[in-house]
């Protein structure tokens, strides 16, 4: 194997690409337990779903289409999630939404089944994104770096909301001290609502971004759940800064891990949420103290 | 601390007579679901024992059984050593990794103790599905049950291991309500309690936890050496985290911190779950929905929601008719 500069420039940004797709899912689910202090299993559920319904929907009106409509439909979903479920459990300790949401898992696992069967689905790569890039000296996959480009955008967009308008210091209130912000005459209700929908149609996104690149499976949304809850965990519930952090050390450690030391691989990310979790019991950058 | 009332002396005949009547006159397959259910019931109670008494909701309990069966085959097939033996050193082992887990989660709560233990499952999980002394993908195989020929009983057959399983169950649920009524059990539901004033009483609460999670641990890896000896032939599966969930799933529809509820919930389970697969491949679905509708009816599940509405009845009643010479006694001096 041939270690050159081209060939850690290549896993660089293939650590990159895992990171923003992780970070699409992370951001919702961290944000909507930063707020709502409710944990969301089936968050990983909702991302199968969107690659499922991007499937669908490729089929019927191309690439774009599933693109754009699979997060607004998802989001509809969530907006029924909602209303039906976690409304009631916001009161409840966080066992009681670990396993009304492990319940979901069960019962949007199997629905997935019956609706587009057990089969794995595959999405063709639109044509404006086929093919390669020649970029930093190596050549690489459009698609791959059009999915860098938006998570980073995604990013950037976001920390623009939280931190710098009005409504980003607003939910910046309610993750700090929601009875307060309420007092101050913010709706904090219709804020958690708001947020929730927006996180899942991101973990909608996701999913719609990533059935190109992965068969679409019913048990994707497992898969994933995983891995997403140790970026949260490693990066600390409810802030910004843990996803993007805890995203980019989940993505860097799983690629150049199965490079340098294969046979450690798979343990390595474990090791060093175990680590993180004895020094720093609530993740590296916890959005209150 | 944990007590037994009537219900739940009553349940527990009950269960313990459904057992030995299926264990009398089932036939094979009957008798496999029997000994399913009760190497599940022993992970449960381990389950119940952490989540229901000490608050410590853990996710990797399946990879503690998983560590278990996998300790036990290795120890019996590869290693050489006899049956017995390898028995005592693979619970003895998954004790020891499970008081490891319980000491260095110990500072955890809520649901980053949950993280943490999924995270020590996982690990656990990806370790034994990577290295190839544990046979990868493909499992192991040629696990050997335990040996009582000396006493004439021959375990290889289904009824005999199915009956062997029940004692195994029974003596283990006494172990758990000795630790439960032991100095160690009642400092544990002190500190789920108030951690801080155990604390301040002097208590090491760390050592009371992992000591607990240790011997939660090794319930789980003696219910792991069972499973493997009960199917003999082991794969990474039996790690993964959907078992912990499941093992979860059935102490939370039996009833949370009742040891009894646990039981009835992984009979529940385990029927559920197989006249469900012989309906409709899609029974994760219907037990999703069950689930769902029992922690959204907030009652502690099956054997919570009886205890809830008529325990205190059966009591009041059962005393009412012996105490009542006390009452006129108290009467009359009034």
């Amino acid at each position: 194997m041939a270690h050159d500069l081209g060939f850690w420039t290549l896993q660089a940004l293939n650590a990159l690409q895992l990171s923003m797709l992780l970070f699409l899912l992370s951001i919702g689910l961290t944000v909507i337990f930063g707020l709502m202090h409710f944990v969301n299993l089936a968050h990983g559920s909702l991302y199968a779903l969107g690659a499922y319904f991007a499937a669908s929907l490729t089929a019927v009106g191309g690439y774009w289409m599933g693109f754009f409509l699979a997060p607004v439909v998802v989001a509809g979903i969530g907006i029924l999630l909602y209303s039906g479920l976690i409304k009631r459990m916001r009161k409840s300790g966080p066992m009681a939404q670990v396993l009304v949401t492990f319940g979901l898992i069960f019962a949007m696992l199997d629905l997935t089944r019956i609706f587009w069967g057990d089969l794995a689905l595959a999405i063709e790569v639109p044509a404006l994104l086929d093919g390669r890039l020649a970029f930093l000296g190596v050549e690489y996959p459009t698609y791959r770096l059009f999915i860098i480009v938006m998570g980073l955008a995604i990013f950037g967009a976001l920390a623009f909301v939280l931190g710098r308008t009005q409504i980003g210091a607003m939910i910046r209130a309610g993750v700090d001290n929601d009875a307060m912000a309420a007092c101050l005459g913010i709706n904090v209700e219709r804020l958690f609502f708001m947020v929730f929908c927006f996180g899942c149609a991101l973990a909608g996104l996701a999913g719609a971004v990533a059935a190109p690149l992965l068969s679409v499976t019913p048990d994707m949304g497992l898969q994933i759940l995983i891995p997403t809850l140790i970026v949260i965990v490693i990066g600390g519930l409810g802030s910004l800064k843990g996803a993007v952090a805890g995203s980019l050390i989940y993505g860097f450690v799983q690629t150049f891990g199965a490079v340098l030391a294969p046979q450690l691989a798979s343990v390595l990310i474990y090791a060093l949420l175990a680590a993180v979790l004895v020094i720093k019991p609530v993740g590296l950058f916890p959005a209150k103290g | 601390m944990f007590r037994h009332n009537t219900l739940r002396y009553a349940v527990l005949v009950l269960l313990a007579s459904a057992a030995l009547f299926q264990a009398f006159t089932a036939e094979y397959f009957g008798l496999e679901i029997l000994t399913e259910i009760l190497i599940l019931a022993m992970l449960v109670l381990a389950l119940d024992i952490v989540a229901g008494f000490g608050g410590m909701v853990s996710l990797c309990h399946g990879a503690l059984m998983g560590v278990g069966a996998y300790a036990y085959a290795l120890l019996s097939t590869t290693a050489g050593i006899a049956p017995p033996v390898a028995m005592v050193g693979a619970v003895a082992l998954t004790g020891a990794i499970a008081w490891a887990i319980g000491a260095i989660c110990s500072r955890s709560h809520g649901i980053y103790f949950i993280m943490a233990t999924l995270a020590f499952g996982q690990m656990a999980y990806s370790y034994v599905f990577e290295a190839p002394i544990f046979g990868g993908d493909d499992g192991l195989g040629g696990i050997a049950r335990l040996d009582l020929s000396f006493v004439g009983i021959d375990l290889n057959d289904s009824r005999s291991f199915a009956l062997f399983c029940l004692v195994v169950l029974g003596a283990i649920y006494g172990v758990s309500v000795l630790i439960l009524r032991s100095g160690l059990g009642r400092s544990l539901t002190g500190v789920m309690h108030n951690e801080q004033r155990m604390r301040a009483l002097g208590l090491t609460v760390w050592r009371v936890k992992a000591d607990v999670f240790g011997l939660s641990g090794m319930i789980a890896g003696l219910a792991g050496v069972l499973a493997a000896q009960h199917i003999m032939y082991i794969s990474p599966g039996l790690l993964s985290w959907t078992v912990s969930g499941e093992a979860l799933v059935v102490v939370i529809l039996g009833g949370l911190g009742t040891l009894v509820g646990p039981l009835v919930g992984a009979a529940a389970f385990v029927v559920l779950k197989h006249e469900l697969s012989a309906v409709t491949t899609y029974w994760h679905l219907v037990v999703g929905v069950i689930l769902i509708a029992v922690v959204m009816s907030r009652a502690n599940g099956i054997f919570g929601w009886i205890e809830a509405r008529w325990g205190d009845r059966i009591e009041r009643r059962l005393s009412d008719t012996t105490r009542k010479p006390e009452a006129k006694e108290v009467l009359g001096d009034a």
